[in-house]
């Protein structure tokens, strides 16, 4: 696994490596391909002159293109970020908004003292450039070129008005005959003298210099003689040419003419030259000014280029200018974008719950101070979330330990034989458990969260009423009482503790009652009770009872013929009857107190309701005996005789109850579930009162006339004995009805 | 438009435009011929005066011409072998003080022409006349020569070496095609 990922990474890494390489090549390639384009394109705009050196030329080509490549390349960042801050205004990446506006606050910024710059300066040099090349400097330098001018025109047309003389004196005196060549000199030298010329040349036809003459100025210097070409060009309509030539001493100005003067070189007999010599300091002074006036033609042909030149020059600056400050608005918005967009981005972190997120310092300014405090900030909740959940899980595990004391308590009273009841400050039944539900036969959706002034009603709501006035106003905590109820016609017997129940600070919470079932206990104590007094009377009576009688029969006998009274045979009679008869009651007294214990074995208990019943139906014929028996009924663990004694007691009971006809039913039926036998034995006779129901199984307590009501107390203790259980309830609608539960 | 298509398009323009700045002239009259010693050449250049050229000299710019003249033996399965390799130069100046053109021809021993027509000076300047090349008896009878020629516009220099700061200032600039002539001796 470790290793395919290894691979992976170094394939990655190898293809991020070409895309890199492939990239380096591309600019290169782009930078060759660049600067050959601009070199050619310099080469064919740009000529430096064959004078200037070639390395220079080289340096120049570096410069222009290191500085055009430079422009290019800012021209390309430029664009490439507005082209990204427009990708990225469209896609609505956070920051453009900002980024926009500062670049156009910076292109705004730059570009109006940029254009009113260079408006400026473009007026300026405009203005300047006019100012030099303005009308009179212009006029000036023609005017003294003029001057310069006239100078040789003058000598010109002052050579040109002798050289008619001259040119006239000659032919008319023959002097150009070769006799006279003599007189000519002659005639030249004084000329040469007269008129003031630094030098007269007199030429043959055939340009061979016939003689001339020289001042002094020029006579220790050697005077060229013309070439035969420049003697025999075409001389002007005005009949004179001048060439000049430089000489030590000045500019010699050498006007040609023809001999006769004005006719064509073709008809030449000789040619006349005058010279004339320009003094070096005018010379001078005249080429200056010619040089001055050529310059500034010069300058005036290169106006519009230089001023090309110049407005190229500032919009280039202009440019790099504008440019400048769009990449500086770009910089300075992402200076100040990035650290907000990581900002929002770690506050998007923590709005999402990651309060892991750290920024990492971004800047020393104000935002730099911001990130801190965001920093301080998410540290701050992180400690306090992870203190939060320190506690959370602290409360959870709390709770979980409430829960479970909760659940162990709600065990603990569902599992506690004693009913346990509790009401709220307001006397609102809170809790109830389920010994209480069973005891009372509640269910506690009928009674939960309901004040007992609705639940209870006349004696019960008094005796309520009471017990809780009293636990307020007493210094006792706890009051304890005994309780006796009907429960579905049942008589219950409890004993009942009231608690209660305070705050720490004393404040009443509400009450808790505990409980406990009597009702057995009671009767098991009344029925020891009992059988102590029997066991004592049937000692203490039947012993002076044997005297009594034998007494009484010895008196009868002894005294009953002295007497002869039929009062004392019928008193004695009576005494010996009514002894026989406290006999027979002490007897059944004993044989209660004696009542010998239960031998159960297993038999059928139908069969002992039959026999029970077949010795009643004989006799009462008025009585309707009905016995309804299931099929599933187990053999049971039962003490034959003592059972059919209780069966005896309960029909006899009944027959009892019942004035003239009437009912009796007897039910046999098996519960599974609850694994007993239930006997119902019913009848429509006259029922039991509920003072009646608790009492009905105590001895000595009877609703017949004779008899000792000893009969149910005899069947509740065999039943007890089989470990059963006997109720009476009312049989609806009238009689009464008593249930016998055996375990199977 | 794909990228290509725009490349080539710059491409295009950009020679156009540098075409356009480069005004055309031509040698012509090129003739080659002997007098009883010498091999001489006759040449001129035509469309190298321009009026903005014209308006330059008369502001007193001076101009050169210069001829580049090469004479070979031509070899048929080797490089040709270069006989002789001549270059002259024409130089007008206007003198605006005596109103004349100055030319000066390299190749001629006699001094400098002047001439007060402009027309005169510009004949003086595109022409080379009965300019030498070899002496008759370096060649060789019966065998194949070429003559190449070539001229172009050279050594201006502008005044104040604004040279050196107007690069992209061009008043005149010519070159003429390699012109080449072939005959047999």
């Amino acid at each position: 696994m470790g290793n395919k990922r290894y691979n992976k990474s170094v394939s990655i890494l190898s293809i991020e490596d070409k895309k890199r390489r492939k990239r380096e090549i591309i600019i290169s390639v782009v930078i060759v391909a660049v600067v050959a384009l601009l070199t050619l394109i310099e080469n064919r705009i740009v000529h430096f002159g064959a004078d200037i050196p070639v390395s220079n030329t080289i340096l120049m080509f570096i410069l222009i293109n290191i500085n055009l490549l430079l422009l290019i390349l800012l021209i390309f960042l430029v664009f490439r970020n507005l082209v990204k801050l427009l990708y990225d205004r469209k896609r609505k990446v956070m920051g453009t908004k900002l980024r926009t506006r500062l670049v156009v606050a910076f292109i705004a910024l730059s570009l109006l003292p940029t254009i009113v710059l260079f408006f400026f300066s473009i007026n300026f040099i405009t203005t300047s450039i006019e100012f030099w090349f303005k009308v009179p400097v212009e006029q000036a330098l023609e005017n003294s070129l003029d001057v310069g001018r006239s100078v040789y025109r003058h000598s010109e047309e002052n050579s040109r008005f002798f050289m008619e003389r001259i040119s006239y004196q000659i032919t008319s005196k023959h002097l150009l005959n070769p006799k006279n060549i003599k007189a000519l000199s002659h005639y030249i030298q004084i000329v040469q003298r007269e008129f003031n010329f630094n030098a007269v040349e007199i030429y043959a036809d055939n340009a061979a210099r016939i003689t001339f003459a020289l001042d002094s100025e020029m006579e220790d210097k050697p005077l060229d003689v013309i070439s035969a070409d420049n003697l025999q060009k075409e001389i002007p309509p005005n009949g004179v040419r001048a060439i000049s030539e430089r000489i030590p001493t000045g500019e010699l100005v050498r006007t040609i003419g023809i001999i006769p003067f004005g006719s064509r070189s073709a008809d030449a007999r000789a040619f006349i030259v005058l010279a004339k010599l320009i003094p070096p300091n005018l010379v001078k002074k005249m080429s200056s000014i010619s040089r001055g006036f050529e310059e500034y033609q010069q300058i005036k042909l290169l106006k519009n280029p230089i001023q090309a030149t110049y407005y190229i020059t500032l919009s280039i600056v202009a440019l790099l200018v504008v440019f400048c400050s769009v990449w500086f608005g770009f910089y300075l918005a992402k200076t100040i974008t990035i650290p907000i967009k990581v900002l929002a981005e770690g506050i998007r972190r923590v709005k999402e719950g990651d309060l892991s997120v750290n920024i990492a310092m971004v800047a020393d300014d104000e935002i730099g101070s911001l990130v801190d405090s965001f920093n301080k900030m998410t540290r701050d909740l992180r400690i306090g979330r992870d203190q939060l959940e320190l506690s959370a899980r602290l409360l959870r595990e709390q709770n979980i330990e409430i829960e479970k004391r909760r659940q162990y308590m709600e065990i603990v009273l569902k599992n506690v034989s004693a009913g346990v009841i509790t009401l709220d400050a307001g006397g609102f039944i809170s809790t109830i458990n389920k010994s209480a539900e069973k005891m009372l036969n509640l269910e506690p959706e009928n009674i939960l969260q309901k004040s007992y002034k609705t639940l209870l009603s006349g004696q019960l709501l008094e005796l309520a009423e009471g017990v809780i006035n009293n636990l307020k106003s007493s210094q006792h905590d706890a009051t304890e009482l005994p309780l006796k109820l009907t429960i579905d016609g049942r008589p219950m017997s409890f004993s009942m503790h009231v608690n209660a129940l305070k705050d720490d600070s004393g404040k009443h919470m509400g009450m808790v009652m505990v409980f406990d079932d009597l009702t057995e206990l009671e009767k098991a104590q009344r029925m020891v009770a009992w059988r102590e007094v029997a066991r004592r009377i049937a000692h203490e009576v039947k012993n002076p009872l044997t005297p009594i009688s034998l007494s009484a029969q010895r008196l009868k006998r002894k005294y009953s013929e002295q007497v002869k009274e039929p009062v004392f045979d019928e008193c004695t009679q009576i005494i010996i009857d009514h002894v026989e008869l406290i006999r027979n009651l002490v007897d059944e007294f004993s044989s209660f107190a004696r009542f010998p214990t239960a031998d159960p074995k297993p038999c059928e208990l139908a069969p002992i309701i039959e026999e029970t019943l077949a010795l009643y139906k004989e006799g009462n014929p008025h009585i309707h005996f009905d016995f309804n028996v299931t099929d599933d009924i187990p053999p049971l663990n039962l003490d034959r005789q003592q059972i059919k004694q209780a069966m005896i007691n309960l029909v006899d009971n009944a027959i009892g109850s019942i004035r003239n006809d009437g009912r009796i039913v007897i039910s046999l039926s098996h519960d599974p579930i609850l694994k007993n036998v239930r006997v119902e034995v019913a009848d429509n006779g006259v029922g039991i009162s509920d003072e009646g129901k608790t009492r009905l199984f105590e001895p000595y307590f009877s609703t017949k006339k004779a008899g000792m009501g000893l009969g149910l107390t005899i069947v509740s203790t065999i039943i007890a004995d089989h470990n059963g259980m006997i109720r009476v309830q009312d049989n609806k609608p009238k009689g009464a009805k008593f249930v016998i539960e055996l375990p199977v | 438009m794909n990228r290509k298509s725009l490349a080539l398009a710059i491409a295009i323009i950009f020679c156009v435009y540098s075409l356009a700045f480069a005004q055309k002239a031509v040698l012509s009259n090129i003739i080659v011929t002997n007098t009883r010693d010498d091999l001489l050449v006759y040449l001129n250049v035509e469309g190298a005066f321009t009026p903005k050229m014209k308006k330059a000299i008369l502001s007193g710019v001076p101009a050169t011409f210069s001829f580049y003249i090469s004479f070979y033996q031509v070899r048929s399965f080797w490089f040709d072998h270069k006989i002789k390799d001549i270059e002259v130069s024409n130089t007008i100046k206007y003198n605006n003080l005596k109103e004349d053109f100055v030319v000066k021809r390299s190749w001629e021993k006699s001094g400098p022409q002047v001439t007060q027509s402009f027309d005169e000076a510009k004949k003086l300047m595109t022409d080379i006349d009965s300019l030498k090349i070899v002496p008759l008896k370096q060649l060789v009878k019966g065998r194949h020569y070429q003559l190449r020629a070539k001229a172009e516009l050279s050594k201006v220099t502008l005044p104040f070496y604004l040279h050196y700061v107007l690069f992209f200032v061009s008043l005149w600039d010519f070159e003429t095609d390699l012109y080449t002539i072939d005959f047999i001796y």
